[in-house]
């Protein structure tokens, strides 16, 4: 009987070149979102880390993300919202400019959907693989267009999870808390956290604002020492701050929710921000069929983005007027100082279509046709618009909201404002 | 009588001129604050616009200042802040990241002490006085270099003033309010002023956080209508946004402050937040002297800046131990690989503290240390900026953005440049 005996560096050989082969057809098969289709939210990265900056006008900013290693040297790592991304704050939807700097968010993230046009830095598509440094790994992934953007309370509600706080320790209004996050109904023990809080977190009880201080003063909390907290369920809103004794990574407690009407407080605040914001900046969408009509007359078939306020979407209605912009990838409206409302198509919502069954992630599930007679160049399939029902209040937007010139730089911000590390 | 129309037009040519001449003489000598020298609040510029930009970890940002024409046309106006210049928030001193992107800022502020290294766009002398379009005169001045930013409640309290609501105008939880913004001792009226709330509008009574909803609930005010609110003193927190009705110029209440607890304990959480911000990053100063010794001893002595929570000054103790460590303008560490700030600090005893008495300038603490140490560092030289850490605080790292890298820092990271600033 023949044996056949390979060498070990066959059998080495053979192992690697299968590995580089089964990476080049991983990275053939990348995923990048694509003109009028919603990405499956499955097919994002997620990660999260502190917001360190904010660009609000053009929806970009930095994120400080938790990878493996020290997470005071971990760079600002650009992001981008893709146009139909959504921000949540406090449980609400948000825009980027209400989100505190120093914020934990979580992020669920694509590659850039066209390279050439990205208004951050774009990365080697395997960049979440590599390691940086003492930062370690998963610092700077290449997925930094996203589709969710969302504080830990939202976090939380989103996925059904709560906190149970376990124990805390106090000295001088300053302490820790050691927490588990989990799942609200499965019986599943989450991992235990450590975090920081200080005199400056804000305690929310129904009504009321309180401090460390107060719980003290009330009994609740110990001056000095420790205390059991006996898995009280909370919400809480989570920062970082520099953490001494050598711990590379330990968040901080901004907020404590000590029940739900507090937290509902909260949401409530922020959807009204929101909403004023909606209704004042008008609604976002794509357009999804253009049937053009005679002398500049057209039909237009448009999906509502997602993750509003109800009442904003109930304010479209069959047969009542409105009008329609076209917009960039970063929500701007173009057209110039003339105001959006001044240079955008205007005429009747013919139909409002709710779609049933499952809703892709980013859209609304809605579908408006609206009629005009003086179509605007920039409503094509699959490009951006914002959409204002005729009751709305006609208000002007600030000039770094609008394009003005229409020059490149303009209309496709460049990467070149993020420091490079 | 042609003669007289002659000469009258000659004597009118002669005064413009002599206008003008005036003019560019004043602006041949601008004032621009120097190196070691706190400026005079006084020479400031002083404007107020809305927070729209803001890049904290180099201390500058940018606000769309309040003309005299429509608000909405104003592109923000960059500025950076002063190495000694202050920010304060709710009644209290802070930085510019707690600060929400919207709010209604009051800046006192300065030419570029140094052009070639502003932060920010360097603009003509004049430009306050130009008009920029339908924004109208004196959105971009070029006194950009900012002494003083500080919010409505900080500016009321700084100057005593209070907030007279006259009427409130409410129609689905949102609406109009009159008031009038006065004088907390005079009796001087102050101008009316017509501002909008909404559904989103904080209102603070004690400890509670209340809705236009909560208060409507309470009969404190009605469901739709008008209601006279009798001079109720106030404190109004002050954002911008858009305005319906062709109203150019309106600005819109984020905060109202029913009583004084509600207030002190705003500022008192503001107090807790930047003293933990200050004790992390260490308190900023100047230096005012450097004696050298042999073998690389030296005895520095620094001048605190002004504007923190007094307990954080009460931890610099003569003879305790403390560290010194060179900054920038921008109030930056300076961090080399995995050796950081206090690391790379020098070390040394707190030998002096004094005190100056008398008035002291805006922007100085007036408070003086000298530490004498064993290993002087590059960066302490009179007039340069440095941060001093409390041998009572605790050691910890900034994060990478807050740093220089000594071995990786380019002249665009010492001395950021405004590439970052759009154009409009």
């Amino acid at each position: 009987m023949t044996r056949f005996i390979f060498p070990h560096w066959l059998i080495l050989l053979t192992l690697g070149v299968g590995f580089f082969v089964a990476q080049a057809i991983a990275e053939d098969e990348i995923f990048r979102p694509q003109a009028g289709q919603f990405p499956p939210l499955e097919k994002s990265h997620a990660f999260r880390g502190e917001l360190t900056f904010v660009d609000s006008p053009n929806r970009r900013g930095s994120l400080r993300i938790q990878g493996e290693g020290t997470y005071f040297r971990n760079a600002p790592h650009p992001f981008a919202m893709l146009p139909y991304g959504m921000i949540r704050y406090n449980g609400a939807p948000a825009e980027l400019r209400d989100v505190p700097i120093g914020t934990v968010l979580h992020a669920r993230g694509f590659l850039p959907p066209d390279p050439k046009l990205s208004s951050v830095p774009v990365l080697p598509i395997n960049n979440r693989n590599k390691t940086a440094g003492y930062s370690g790994k998963g610092i700077a992934p290449a997925e930094n267009h996203l589709i969710l953007l969302e504080d830990e309370p939202s976090y939380c509600q989103r996925t059904g999870k709560i906190w149970k706080l376990q124990d805390m320790e106090i000295q001088n209004l300053t302490g820790k808390i050691t927490a588990r996050r989990e799942t609200k109904i499965a019986g599943k023990l989450g991992e235990v956290e450590s975090l920081t809080f200080d005199a400056s977190t804000r305690i929310w009880r129904g009504r009321e604002k309180l401090e460390v201080a107060d719980l003290i003063a009330d009994g609740i909390w110990p001056a000095n020492g420790k205390k059991a907290l006996n898995d009280q369920v909370v919400l809480l809103g989570i920062t970082w701050k520099p953490t001494p004794s050598n711990i590379f990574t330990r968040f901080h407690i901004s907020d404590i929710w000590l029940d739900d009407t507090a937290m509902q407080r909260a949401t409530r605040n922020q959807t009204e921000t929101h909403k004023a914001f909606i209704r004042s900046r008008w609604m976002p969408g794509w357009i999804n069929a253009v049937n053009y009509g005679k002398f500049g007359t057209a039909t237009i078939t448009a999906t509502l983005f997602g993750g509003m306020d109800e009442s904003l979407y109930a304010d479209f209605q069959k047969n009542t007027s409105a009008m329609m912009n076209a917009v960039e990838s970063n929500l701007k409206h173009t057209h110039g100082a003339y105001s959006p409302a001044h240079m955008a198509s205007k005429g009747p919502i013919l139909d409002v279509v709710k779609t049933k069954g499952e809703i892709p992630f980013g859209s609304s599930g809605i579908q408006i046709q609206f009629k005009t007679d003086l179509i605007i160049e920039g409503i094509r399939p699959g490009r951006n618009i914002r959409v204002r029902p005729g009751h709305w209040p006609n208000v002007n937007i600030p000039r770094e909201e609008y394009l003005g010139g229409n020059t490149p730089e303009e209309r496709f911000p460049s990467p070149a404002i993020f420091p490079k590390y | 009588m042609a003669l007289l129309q002659m000469a009258k037009r000659m004597v009118r040519s002669a005064s413009i001129f002599l206008l003008l001449a005036n003019s560019v003489s004043a602006d041949d000598t601008p004032f621009r604050p120097e190196a070691g020298t706190f400026p005079s609040l006084d020479k400031a510029h002083t404007y107020r616009g809305e927070l729209t930009f803001v890049d904290h970890p180099n201390r500058r940002g940018s606000l769309r200042i309040q003309g005299n024409g429509r608000f909405r046309f104003t592109g923000p106006s960059p500025f950076a802040m002063l190495p000694y210049g202050m920010v304060r928030y709710h009644g209290a001193p802070a930085d510019l990241r707690d600060v929400p992107l919207g709010t209604v800022m009051y800046a006192h502020a300065f030419l570029p002490p140094d052009p070639k290294i502003s932060s920010v766009p360097v603009l003509p002398f004049d430009n306050r006085l130009k008009k920029l379009g339908n924004a109208g005169v004196g959105t971009a001045p070029a006194e950009n270099h900012v002494l003083l930013l500080e919010d409505e409640v900080s500016h009321c309290l700084r100057l005593g003033l209070i907030w007279k609501l006259q009427e409130v105008e409410v129609k689905d939880n949102a609406g109009f309010i009159i008031a009038r913004r006065e004088s907390k001792t005079e009796s001087k009226n102050g101008q009316m002023e017509t501002l909008t709330f909404d559904a989103a509008t904080r209102f603070w009574r004690g400890r509670e956080k209340l809705t236009a909803q909560d208060l409507i609930a309470e009969k404190i005010w009605p469901t739709h209508g008008k209601k006279a609110l009798n001079d109720q003193i106030v404190q109004l927190g002050i954002v911008w946004k858009p305005t319906p009705s062709r109203v150019f110029m309106q600005f819109h209440i984020s905060d109202i402050w029913l009583n004084d607890i509600a207030l002190q304990r705003a500022t008192q959480n503001q107090i807790e937040t930047h003293k933990t911000f200050i004790k992390s990053r260490w308190m900023p100063g100047w230096v005012d002297a450097v004696k050298y010794g042999q073998f690389g001893r030296a005895t520095v002595t620094v001048t605190l800046f002004g504007g923190m929570e007094a307990s954080l000054y009460a931890d610099f103790k003569k003879g305790q131990r403390a560290m010194l460590a060179s900054s920038e303008n921008t109030l930056k560490h300076w961090a080399s690989g995995t050796a950081g700030t206090a690391q790379m600090a020098s070390k040394g005893i707190l030998t002096t503290i004094t005190k100056a008495k008398g008035n002291i300038p805006f922007g100085s603490s007036g408070i003086q240390i000298s530490l004498e140490t064993d290993l002087v560092t590059e960066g302490f030289r009179p007039g340069r900026i440095v941060r001093v850490h409390s041998s009572r605080w605790p050691i910890l790292e900034v994060p990478r953005d807050e740093y220089l890298h000594d071995a990786q820092t380019t002249h665009e990271d010492r001395f950021p440049t405004p590439a970052i600033f759009p154009k409009y």
